[in-house]
């Protein structure tokens, strides 16, 4: 819908790239390839579908144009007034007839040409129709070239104008042209209108919007009006007349009472007489502008003649309700420079805009069935109970303060301003606690503990904390007593020290004992079982075994004798005289014989030892063991002697490793790996 | 600022150390160190892995019930400040954790005294049975004690002349 919002009309391309458009598309879109051979049927339609899809596309696009641009009749007549003193209404309409026509054009020669091309019997006359067909459709978009060019324009044109809502409340600004219409425009709203010293400084309208009273005021800037004949008007001009005639708005016509716009009071109150049958029907307000350059007590007799003309003129317009204040109401004096009176005229324009809107409708036939659903209802009342209103005391009293003293406005010392007054907000910092609520207000800086010794301070918090501390001490107290008894007995068991030296006496033995069978056990395969007289490593001497006894608390002397006198050493000696048999000095044998362990003889005579205590040399043949003579047994002794040597594992340098034959053995030094690197040799 | 307790192995997590992770039903797990940490992401239950207080006192190890635990509880309400309750209670604090600290030790205590008794008998035992493989029976028959025996040094010592005793 072109509901004045002409920004969104599509663009209108220009003929030849409208042309280029359509063909590219056909192009694209419709299948490129068809052959010779292939049946009359399938060239047919080939050809058929892309004359007919040019067309269609054409036609759309042609009608796409049409319909976008706003038909004049449809739209508000003030927005066909404004198109048409811009752009003609003729022309506007000529142009979009004539695109019309294309486009009717268009369809026809696609459907000839569909036609003919039914009948065609080869390729190349197929071929040649389509030529021909596109061809005229192009040249007929040739032809509309310029009017596509003008609506193009028109569109660029319209898109760039304001967006004036012609039902919306308007306030409309109009006079000679240099007045300050535009500066008072800046003021009242957010357009940047330009003001220029020079006339003609606004060419077209400009909106903006003010608000009042909660409500949306749309302010419409005009460029100024000459005083001429309505024929010799300038587009310029009949865009603001365009405006005044067709927009339901209050109106404000600037008067400029010092005269430096250009034009006299008197050729103002000329322009104001020539268009005040414009004015019928609207709320209208003089304004005089720039009196800071000219005040109004020191206008001429004829100036202020004339403005009052122009006052009665308004003071018609005045509502049939508007009667207060009648002077207020329309003449108005302000300098949008010093911004003297700015609000006010303002003010008083939104409220007669807006008065005169509710009596309209009001009058309208429309209002009586809105004003059937008003209801404004009264809650009934209950009982008959006065009910007052209700206002707090400090209310009342603070009400009574301001009217008596207004001066004294008491003012709460802020933190902020605490804060500035000590040294600003790097300086100071304000006290967190000041407002703490405790029991005493010394406590307000003190430091809460949180955690003592890793425990949490306020799990203990308890009020009779120490009643139960004390209670808990007591109860230690009696429980350690109690303690101690059992204690005293549970040690009282306990082991002396030679025995317990005794237990570990025994534990290292049975230790010994173990691990030597742990030995035994893991060397019986291959362990020799030697008798115990063959005893290489002198384990079972006398020594030992004496040693050993009296390890036990036992006396050894009499074992070892025993086991000397047994020994190998004293095979093949003669039994020891005895004392008994012989019968030699036997008092001096009695003597000897009361001590109980002793083996030693007192002899008579003496006796050359031959070998006393000493044994065969290994290497001595003993008739009977089973060797022929010295060499032999010794020669199987060495033998003996060499399986049992124990290998040196030591893996000590030895006789064979003194010298290496290959310093670099090729195996080791050369040769890639299977798999890995070969950084390390 | 609380000291927490670590959701495995119970220890205090002291500020600036542990992770906390809190799971979709907003139950939130603190945790002490990554050891305890990996070790919940493992889904390891706290009370069959030894060296956590939970194992312990669910295996009668520590102390479990005690009027010492009492004292030490978490309130949920906020309490005003009261200089004087303060003080009571940074009085106290040491001696309930002294009270708590020897009611533990003497828990384990009493706990491995039984060992301690019967260690002792069967040391007693092992003396009375096996004393034979250090003193020889006749030796013992004498000397009934369960000592070892008594070694018989013979000592040589040259004659010496009476010397005056030096005063």
């Amino acid at each position: 819908m072109v509901k004045y919002n002409f920004k969104e009309i599509k663009v209108v391309p220009s003929g030849k790239e409208l042309v280029d458009i359509i063909l590219s598309r056909t192009q694209r879109q419709t299948p490129t390839v068809v052959h010779k051979g292939s049946r009359t049927k399938i060239i047919r339609e080939f050809y058929m579908h892309k004359v007919k899809f040019t067309g269609e596309n054409f036609k759309k696009k042609l009608s796409d144009i049409i319909d976008e641009f706003p038909r004049l009749e449809a739209i508000n007549p003030f927005y066909s007034d404004l198109l048409h003193v811009l752009y003609n209404k003729d022309h506007f309409k000529l142009a979009l007839a004539q695109v019309n026509k294309a486009r009717n054009r268009i369809s026809n020669i696609a459907t000839d040409y569909i036609r003919l091309l039914k009948y065609g019997d080869s390729l190349y006359r197929c071929k040649c129709l389509k030529i021909a067909a596109l061809g005229r459709m192009c040249t007929v978009i040739k032809g509309i070239g310029p009017s596509l060019a003008y609506l193009e324009h028109v569109r660029q044109h319209m898109a760039r104008l304001p967006s004036i809502d012609p039902n919306m409340r308007t306030i409309l600004i109009c006079g000679c042209p240099n007045v300050g219409k535009s500066s008072f425009m800046n003021k009242i709203t957010r357009a940047d209108v330009e003001e220029q010293p020079y006339a003609f400084t606004t060419k077209s309208l400009f909106v903006g919007h003010t608000d009042y009273n909660c409500l949306r005021y749309q302010v419409i800037d005009t460029p100024g009006i000459l005083d001429r004949p309505f024929e010799d008007r300038n587009i310029i001009e009949m865009c603001s007349i365009t405006a005044l005639a067709h927009l339901r708005s209050a109106v404000l016509f600037f008067l400029d009472v010092s005269g430096s716009c250009g034009y006299s009071i008197a050729q103002q109150a000329a322009l104001f007489h020539s268009i005040k049958s414009l004015f019928l029907n609207k709320p209208l307000m003089i304004v005089c502008n720039k009196i800071d350059l000219q005040p109004m007590h020191a206008l001429s007799e004829e100036d202020k003649r004339l403005v009052d003309e122009m006052k009665a003129e308004a003071q018609k317009t005045l509502s049939i309700g508007g009667d207060q204040n009648g002077e207020q109401q329309v003449l108005f004096t302000m300098s949008t420079l010093t911004n003297e009176g700015v609000s006010t005229a303002k003010n008083t324009a939104c409220e007669r805009i807006l008065g005169h809107r509710v009596e309209l409708k009001m009058k309208s036939k429309k209002i009586n069935d809105c004003l059937n659903r008003f209801h404004v209802a009264m809650p009934k009342t209950r009982d008959a109970k006065e009910r007052p209103v209700c206002i707090p005391p400090q209310v009342l009293e603070q009400r009574a303060k301001a009217q008596e003293g207004e001066q004294e406005k008491e003012k709460r010392k802020l933190e902020k301003d605490l804060e500035n007054e000590n040294g600003g907000a790097g300086v100071y910092s304000a006290s967190l606690k000041k407002h703490y609520i405790l029991a005493s207000d010394e406590w307000k800086d003190d430091i809460i503990p949180e955690i003592i010794d890793g425990h949490n301070v306020a799990d203990f918090m308890d009020h009779d904390i120490l009643e139960r501390v004390m209670e808990l001490e007591r109860e230690e107290g009696m429980r350690l007593a109690g303690v101690a008894g059992d204690e005293s007995e549970i040690n009282g068991d306990d082991m002396m020290p030679e025995e317990r030296e005794a237990l570990n006496a025994i534990r290292k033995r049975k230790k010994a004992l173990i691990q030597e069978h742990r030995i035994k056990k893991s060397t019986a395969e291959s362990r020799p079982v030697v008798p115990r007289k063959f005893d290489k490593d002198r384990q079972f001497t006398t020594q030992r075994m004496g040693r050993q006894l009296s390890g036990l608390g036992l006396d050894p002397s009499k074992a070892i004798e025993r086991a000397r006198s047994r020994s190998v050493s004293r095979i093949g000696r003669k039994r020891e005289r005895s004392v008994a048999v012989d019968g030699f000095g036997d008092d001096s044998m009695e003597i000897d014989n009361e001590g109980k362990g002793s083996y030693k003889k007192l002899r008579l005579r003496s006796v050359s030892r031959s070998r006393s205590r000493s044994r065969a040399s290994i290497e001595e043949v003993v008739p009977g063991k089973g060797f022929k003579d010295k060499k032999q047994k010794v020669k199987a002794i060495k033998l003996g002697k060499k399986s049992v040597k124990k290998r040196n594992k030591d893996a000590r340098k030895g006789e064979a490793d003194r010298v290496i034959l290959n310093m670099m053995p090729k195996h080791l030094f050369s040769g890639k790996r299977g798999i890995g690197k070969t950084s390390r040799r | 600022m609380r000291l927490e307790k670590c959701w495995f192995c119970s220890s205090t997590i002291y500020p600036g150390h542990g992770i906390q992770f809190v799971r979709n039903d907003a139950k939130i797990f603190r945790f002490c160190r990554s050891k305890c940490h990996k070790n919940f992401k493992m889904k390891r239950n706290p009370r069959k892995v030894k060296w956590t207080k939970a194992y312990r006192r669910l295996h009668g190890k520590d102390m479990t019930q005690d009027s010492t635990f009492e004292f030490e509880r978490k309130r949920n309400r906020p309490q005003r400040y009261d200089r004087i309750n303060t003080e009571k209670v940074l009085q106290a604090i040491p001696k309930i954790s002294k009270v708590k600290a020897t009611r533990q030790k003497d828990h384990i205590t009493k706990r491995l005294s039984v060992g301690r008794v019967n260690r002792r008998t069967e040391d007693r035992r092992e003396l009375e049975q096996s004393i034979s493989l250090v003193k020889a029976p006749s030796v013992l028959k004498e000397d009934a004690t369960l000592t070892l025996p008594k070694q018989k040094v013979t000592v040589s010592y040259a004659q010496t002349e009476n010397t005056p005793m030096e005063e």
